[in-house]
């Protein structure tokens, strides 16, 4: 079985099409099932984002009880299957000081960076995802994986800080070819070794980095960070090599899918219900195989024009034309596309729950962050945009609570994140949100 | 013809630090330009360097667009993680095929004295040669013995004289002066001026998009490009060539944001004949007809606002209910006066672009068109404002005219609806992929408009609007220098485009006069002391409701 298996990558890694993947053996793991009997390796904790435009609908989505056991709402009842595995946060504020409130961008900036954007489309810090990854993906082929789930590499809301945002995947073949492409050893077969080449390569990107000094002269200030970017890229790019001359440790039992061929990516609901749970299996087993210990998905923009087929207005617009339901008190057709933002995030969870590893699941070992850009997304409005955190990251994080922020900053739950992703930090944030409170309740 | 061309470049080589080099060394410059090669710029430069036969594959990074322009945010960006990963495979897999036995015959001038070890006087000849190539300027003797030490501590644990050649290639490919090209600007009295390779990188991406060839790079190495002269002689050379319309492709493509639609989707259900071939091919019809009509037939620019005149393929051919004659993939195309049709803004493109997904937007439209042919950018609308009564097709308002106007009535949303809306509103007779139509909802359409004290009926009235706007070709040579320079479109100064105006007015509102003029003003090579700092505020083209 296992020699089938190789025989079947290698057939993947000289171009054939479709292969079928073999599942994993159980025996990697110990008798407890806490480590991999293979490597004796404690599973690492990972982190995810998911980004949804355009917010939820307040009067359909905020349960009315706080703390546990909160009232599931209709708005929150696609994720009813995860609500012992997550926590939801009403209430928390985007405070935005003397800044301008970029429409569709200063909410979610804030939520990443715990910082106001002075400019539009940029961020003035590096995101979350890039603080918790510097800390716990060392070591891992990839430092972090974007993917965007309506076709635009665009779509990511990962950053080094500035205008540049990391490009996401923007289809399942590109995502799945740089995880299980060339380059891609099954960690599990028997003849693993480190490529040669790379060694070659290494030589190669450290005389790169050698050229900084020489480069950086007569650089203006502007031009000296964004050149610090690069170098820190190629930095980067080293120590994936780096990572990638260490046999990686296998963790989950997992089949790696055959290569899913082309489809159609774009803003149509209907494709993007197809394609981000391919996309987050995708990422779910990268995360499995250890190739990355932190995954970010995006379905769409902040302004998300994404559609449902004979709705000539899409998402953003409708949020912005249709007229309140006095009788409701709400927009029904935003109500309905908020439903489905819930339906494709339960899809996510869905797959990461799906891998079963140690004494848990994918899941359990991670901590995802899904929010978003709005609150109220006809007037822009950033007060109370839905978060939610999902996973226990390997039980650092209490779940099942209902937290109503009640106009606390939203750099509280980024902090909450951090000290239970293990970063040493004290407080986060800047201005009105700079805080030193992490919801301590909620860490284990 | 490439061992010529590879010859003439050896010729460069012998003066490695020479000239005006010296004042490099000197400490008297400083880098006023530092801009990130867009994908096209680099597969140009590899074609032209290596040859078609030489494959690119992998993905760029997205540029974003900044005040009009996606050319604005190569001086802005830098390289991610992922992106520098995909640029080093890249530069792993162009510099494996350089040196391979199929290519190494043509593409490695020289033998080594051995195929299994180090030849120092033949891998100096390679690094030397292709670097000049790619950083655009000869390599110091440092940079030169960096690649050298490299190539040859690879030859000898390869045992292989290419292998060597292949990882020195692989490091120029990936190194910051290949992906980011430096503008060097040296101090003479008070202002800083472009040094000669600079001068020779700005003008051949700007005209051809690409890297510059081995007679512009002779030119600044023998300093005659900083001569009133020279530069005009290599101005007229490039002009000349028929490698001008890759560079007004690359320029138009920019600025009619026509990249946009990369990422437009429209509803299947509501226009099935969506999809396929017509993106593409819309696209590929709107660059034709300008390249045709500002290139070929040298004609007056102000023209693509009211030209009939257009190219078709068989899947525009179909959407515009054009019989297609023709056994070549593209025809040339008169639409009938009665077409409705006056122009590029009358196309599939611009009409499909700025649309909903299955409904047209005159908002949307009009903000685009004002900003990409008036400079005119419409700010975003204030945070809080209900737009419920637009979109209420069951009431009393059936068009999206009446829709507009009831809410272009309230005093907040007037002043900006006011500017932008006449020009959507006049295009109304075209649907959200272009096709013609007279009525929406049961009820005729009133395609008439007043802009600026003008009226005006339908597309046709529209483009004439525009032709006769002395703001339209204004616009054209303020975004032509913001696009050579890479600055912010908005922030370009009336008077640093005054020369190529003038030059662009006097020949009729010919292109090649507005490039020239723009090539040879003395602005074009200068740069005001700081470093341009860039703001990334974005125009929303596609994403205000």
């Amino acid at each position: 079985m296992k020699l089938q298996r190789r025989t079947l990558l290698r057939g993947m890694f000289q171009g054939s099409v479709a292969v079928m993947g073999v599942p994993f053996l159980d025996c990697f793991l110990d008798s407890k099932g806490q480590a991999l009997a293979a490597t004796g390796q404690r599973i690492p904790t990972r982190f995810s984002t998911f980004f949804f435009g355009l917010g939820l609908t307040t009067s359909l989505w905020v349960p009315k009880k706080a703390g546990l056991d909160y009232d599931t709402t209709v708005q929150l009842k696609p994720l009813e299957p995860f609500k012992k595995k997550m926590n939801v946060f009403s209430g928390m504020r985007v405070m935005v000081d003397d800044n301008p409130n970029f429409q569709h961008w200063s909410g979610n900036a804030a939520i990443a960076t715990g910082i106001a954007p002075t400019k539009n489309s940029q961020f003035d810090s590096k995101t979350i995802d890039q603080t918790i990854a510097d800390v716990i993906s060392r070591g891992t082929r990839y430092k972090t994986v974007q993917a965007a789930a309506s076709g635009d590499p665009k779509h990511c809301y990962s950053s080094l800080g500035g205008a540049n945002t990391l490009p996401a995947e923007p289809t399942p073949l590109s995502l799945y070819t740089r995880l299980f492409g060339p380059g891609f050893q099954d960690p599990s077969s028997g003849d693993w070794k480190p490529d040669p080449q790379v060694m070659l390569q290494q030589s190669v990107l450290s005389t790169v980095s050698d050229e900084r000094k020489d480069f950086m002269k007569d650089l203006g200030a502007g031009d000296r960070a964004r050149m610090d970017q690069y170098f820190t890229s190629v930095r980067e790019a080293e120590l994936q090599m780096a990572a990638e001359l260490k046999r990686p440790d296998v963790i989950a039992k997992v089949a790696i899918p055959g290569n899913p061929g082309e489809m159609p990516v774009n803003y149509a609901l209907p494709n993007v219900r197809t394609v981000t749970p391919l996309m987050a299996k995708l990422g779910a087993l990268a995360m499995a195989t250890d190739q990355t210990r932190v995954f970010n998905l995006a379905i769409s923009e902040p302004g998300s024009n994404i559609f449902v087929p004979g709705d000539p207005l899409g998402y953003h617009i409708t949020t912005h034309m249709e007229a309140i339901d006095t009788a409701l008190g709400y927009q029904p057709k935003v109500a309905e596309y908020n439903i489905y933002s819930m339906e494709i995030l339960a899809s996510v969870l869905k797959e990461m729950d799906a891998i079963q590893e140690g004494d848990g699941t994918l899941l359990d070992h991670s901590l995802l962050m899904a929010y978003s850009d709005q609150s109220y997304a006809k007037i822009h409005a950033v007060d109370g945009i839905p978060i939610m955190l999902a996973g226990n990251a390997s039980g650092r994080m209490k779940t099942g609570y209902h937290i109503a922020g009640g106009g606390n900053p939203v750099s509280r739950v980024g902090l909450t994140v951090q000290k239970a992703m293990g970063i040493a930090i004290d407080n986060w944030g800047k201005g009105s949100m700079e805080t030193r409170s992490a919801y301590t309740e909620l860490l284990a | 013809m490439r061992s010529k061309v590879i010859l003439a470049i050896a010729a460069l080589l012998s003066c490695a630090i020479c000239g005006d080099l010296a004042a490099w060394a000197a400490g008297s410059t400083q880098v006023v330009g530092l801009r990130r090669l867009s994908e096209q710029e680099y597969r140009n430069s590899i074609a032209d360097i290596f040859g078609k036969d030489i494959s690119v594959q992998g993905m760029f990074e997205p540029q974003i667009r900044i005040s009009g322009l996606l050319a604005t945010s190569t001086s802005v960006l830098s390289v991610t993680p992922v992106g520098f990963e995909a640029f080093s495979k890249m530069a792993d897999g162009i510099a494996l095929q350089v040196t391979d036995e199929k290519h190494r015959g043509e593409l490695v001038s020289c033998t080594p004295k051995s195929a299994t070890a180090a030849d120092e006087a033949c891998a100096s000849e390679f690094l030397g040669h292709y670097g000049l190539l790619l950083f655009r300027r000869p390599l110091t003797a440092s940079e030169l013995k960096a690649r050298m030490d490299l190539a040859r501590s690879m030859t000898k644990s390869s045992g292989d004289f290419y292998t060597g050649l292949r990882y020195g290639l692989a490091q120029l490919l990936q190194s910051p002066n290949f992906l980011f090209r430096k503008e060097v600007a040296m101090r003479k009295g008070g202002t800083l001026a472009l040094e000669p390779y600079s001068r020779a990188t700005r003008l051949s991406y700007l005209m051809w998009d690409t890297t510059p060839d081995s007679e512009l790079l002779q030119s600044a190495q023998s300093g005659e490009l900083n001569t009133v002269a020279g530069l005009e002689k290599q101005v007229n050379r490039l002009l000349a060539s028929p490698r001008l319309e890759s560079g007004m492709r690359a320029f138009f493509t920019d600025m009619l944001a026509l990249d946009t639609f990369d990422t437009v989707s429209k509803d299947a259900l509501i226009y099935p004949k969506w999809g396929g071939a017509m993106p593409p091919s819309a696209k590929e019809e709107t660059l034709r007809t300008v390249i045709n009509l500002t290139l070929r037939e040298n004609g007056d620019v102000r023209d693509m606002m009211t030209t009939r005149k257009t190219f078709l393929n068989r899947s525009m051919a179909a959407l515009y209910d054009v019989d297609f004659t023709f056994d070549d993939d593209w025809m040339a195309h008169e639409f009938p006066k009665e077409s409705g049709r006056s122009g590029i803004v009358t196309q599939v493109s611009m009409l499909s672009m700025f649309s909903h997904p299955g409904q047209s937007s005159p908002t949307k439209r009009g903000v685009a068109l004002m900003d990409i042919f008036l400079c005119e950018p419409t700010p975003t609308p204030p945070a809080n404002v209900d737009f419920s009564a637009i979109n209420d097709t069951t009431g009393p308002l059936k068009t999206v005219r009446e829709r507009l106007m009831a809410h272009a009535n309230t005093p907040t949303c007037a002043s900006c609806h006011n500017h932008s809306d006449p020009i959507g509103l006049s295009l109304e007779g075209f649907d959200t992929i272009g096709g013609r139509r007279l009525t929406e909802n049961g009820q005729l359409i009133d395609l008439s408009a007043s802009l600026q004290g003008k009226k005006f009926q339908d597309g046709t009235g529209l483009g004439q609007y525009l032709r006769d706007n002395p703001r339209f070709p204004a616009c054209m040579a303020r975004k032509l220098y913001a696009y050579a320079k890479a600055v912010d479109t908005e922030e370009v100064e009336p008077s640093v485009f005054k020369a190529a105006y003038k030059s662009f007015t006097d020949s009729g509102f010919r292109l090649r006069a507005l490039i020239k003029g723009l090539a040879l003003s003395p602005e074009f090579f200068t740069a005001s002391p700081h470093v341009q700092e860039v703001s990334a505020g974005q125009t929303k083209l596609a994403s205000s409701p």
